[in-house]
């Protein structure tokens, strides 16, 4: 995981999706999901995808961390559809799927910062949820950077190579040990810093402003499109899947545009 | 297996809904348990140790499809009542890093809270049947007990899923209707992509609906067979963290994460209570 390269893209950013309302993005995060919830064919599963990939070139997104990760998936989903899928069709989808959906999830979280995805969340579960939420979020930055240090002093002092991966195992297990006992005396030093700052059971987090109503507005319009041409293609099987292969060809027009665009501003 | 790897869509609703009832009930009810004494204590202490899972899960074993989870350890840790808040939250945020469904993250929690509660359970049993000088031996026993079990519900809830029982209309996934045809000129250009283009008879789909499920037997077959290198690989790994732990800090193993060794500031002697 590139938590660090992910909250960089996230703040740093200055495309029209770091622009659009942290709301708005989780709507349409709602409603891209409730497609690929819905859909079963393999031409609008694709399609889903191409509309997400021209989302990741015009925002700018670092294409090989935004793919990377929502490639992560495909690896276990690949295992499921082969284990489970019917017929080569249906893994195919199965793996779509898993793709489409985490690389929803991934351009929402590459666009807005952390405590703004967790706010919304944090408003509706009970305060202690909400708090530990942001404070894992939070945690996991410091104990990757440490777990990275750990490893590189563990292997300069052990000499550890990639033929001896029993070696490498222990090494690794000590360096989990270490980074469990420092993971506590840092819950305990954050422990000490709320007791000081008088924590009463509730982290606040300032709201966003809206910054563009439009873009929220076309994101969400677009994302119901998506959604309404999911449905359709689904209760509407018989009828219009011999125009099925219609379907990819709009977003795919619109990435191959936004592909030739950023490739000539850059 | 601790988490199920399957992706939006293919559970029917009623499953992964239920799931999500089922968890929040149980984190809402984890949640009221635990926000009763010394709630600043628990929250960064939750928030520790689920990015610690996280951490751990960020490393795959790539020709098994397994990573590293840390629940038992977490579970012993922790305790029941906040292991069930933690395997949520770091469902949620795997969900949204992408590396798992969002709508399987009640189901999600369930196995990851009812693994680290299992784990929590037969650790603290075995420490007391074995001694404390056995702590390798009764984790490696936890972790491979709670793994097979989780797993075995991980297997449980894709036959629930894709049994012919719940068998569910999948409409376009049928490959003889997708066709590429002119929606302007009837059948101007008709390509097969997956057949002959044939007819397609809805009639003849009723007789398919059974074979579309999923196949719940290979999947338990390809699951419990490569499932036990993971759950050895997890349970070498647990054992070895926790024999550490064990050695260098014995009462972070044996009472819990939540032993009360602070001193009190004054002026708050209450502690946030």
């Amino acid at each position: 995981m590139h938590i660090g390269s992910v909250d960089e893209s996230a703040v740093l950013g200055r495309s029209w999706l770091h622009r659009a309302s942290p709301n708005a993005k989780l709507i349409a995060l709602a409603l891209m999901i409730g497609a690929v919830v819905v859909t079963w064919n393999v031409l609008v599963a694709l399609a889903l995808a191409l509309m997400l990939m021209t989302a990741v070139t015009t925002a700018n997104l670092k294409p090989r961390l935004a793919y990377g990760l929502a490639a992560y998936p495909a690896i276990f989903a690949l295992v499921f559809a082969l284990s489970s899928a019917p017929n080569a069709l249906s893994g195919t989808v199965i793996v779509l799927k898993a793709v489409v959906a985490a690389l929803a999830a991934v351009i929402v979280v590459l666009t807005t910062p952390y405590p703004q995805i967790f706010a919304p969340i944090q408003r509706i579960t009970p305060g202690v949820v909400g708090d530990a939420l942001l404070m894992t979020y939070r945690s996991t930055f410091i104990l990757l950077e440490k777990f990275a240090n750990l490893m590189r002093a563990v292997k300069l002092r052990s000499g550890l190579t990639a033929g001896h991966p029993i070696r490498a195992m222990r090494a690794t297990t000590r360096a989990l040990g270490g980074l469990l006992l420092y993971s506590f005396d840092l819950a305990q030093r954050d422990y000490d810093v709320m007791r000081l700052r008088g924590y009463q059971g509730h982290l606040r987090i300032g709201r966003q402003p809206r910054l563009s109503p439009r873009t929220d507005t076309a994101l969400v319009t677009g994302c119901l499109s998506a959604l309404a041409t999911s449905v359709l293609w689904r209760f509407e099987a018989f009828a219009l899947n011999p125009y099925s292969w219609i379907v990819p060809l709009v977003p795919l027009a619109a990435l191959l545009t936004a592909s030739a665009l950023r490739w000539r501003n850059q | 297996m601790s988490h199920i790897h399957i992706p939006d869509g293919v559970l029917p609703f009623w499953l992964w809904g239920s799931g999500w009832l089922l968890a929040l009930m149980l984190v809402w009810v984890a949640a009221r348990l635990s926000e009763r004494s010394d709630v600043r204590r628990k929250v960064p202490l939750l928030g520790v140790v689920s990015a610690l899972m996280l951490v751990a899960m960020s490393t795959e074993v790539v020709p098994i499809a397994y990573h590293i989870n840390l629940t038992v350890i977490a579970g012993a840790l922790l305790g029941p009542v906040l292991s069930v808040i933690a395997a949520f939250i770091v469902q949620v945020v795997l969900a949204m890093l992408g590396h798992g469904g969002v709508t399987v993250i009640g189901l999600n929690t369930l196995i990851v809270g009812g693994e680290m509660i299992v784990g929590w359970a037969l650790f603290r049993g075995h420490v007391r049947i074995l001694g404390k000088r056995h702590v390798r031996p009764a984790d490696a026993i936890a972790t491979v007990l709670a793994l097979a079990l989780s797993t075995s519900a991980l297997v449980g809830i894709v036959w629930l899923g894709g049994s012919a029982a719940t068998g569910r209309e999948t409409g376009s996934l049928d490959p003889d209707t997708l066709r590429f045809e002119n929606p302007f000129s009837e059948g101007a250009v008709s390509i097969g992509l997956f057949s002959g283009g044939e007819e397609h008879h809805p009639e003849a789909d009723e007789g398919d609906a059974h074979a579309d499920n999923l196949n719940v037997k290979r999947f338990a077959t390809v699951v419990y067979t490569l499932g036990p290198l993971g759950w050895l690989l997890e349970a070498f790994v647990t054992a070895s963290v926790l024999g550490y732990v064990a050695r260098v800090r014995p009462v972070l193993v044996f009472e819990g994460a939540l032993t009360d060794t602070r001193h009190s500031i004054p002026g708050d002697e209450t502690g946030g209570r």
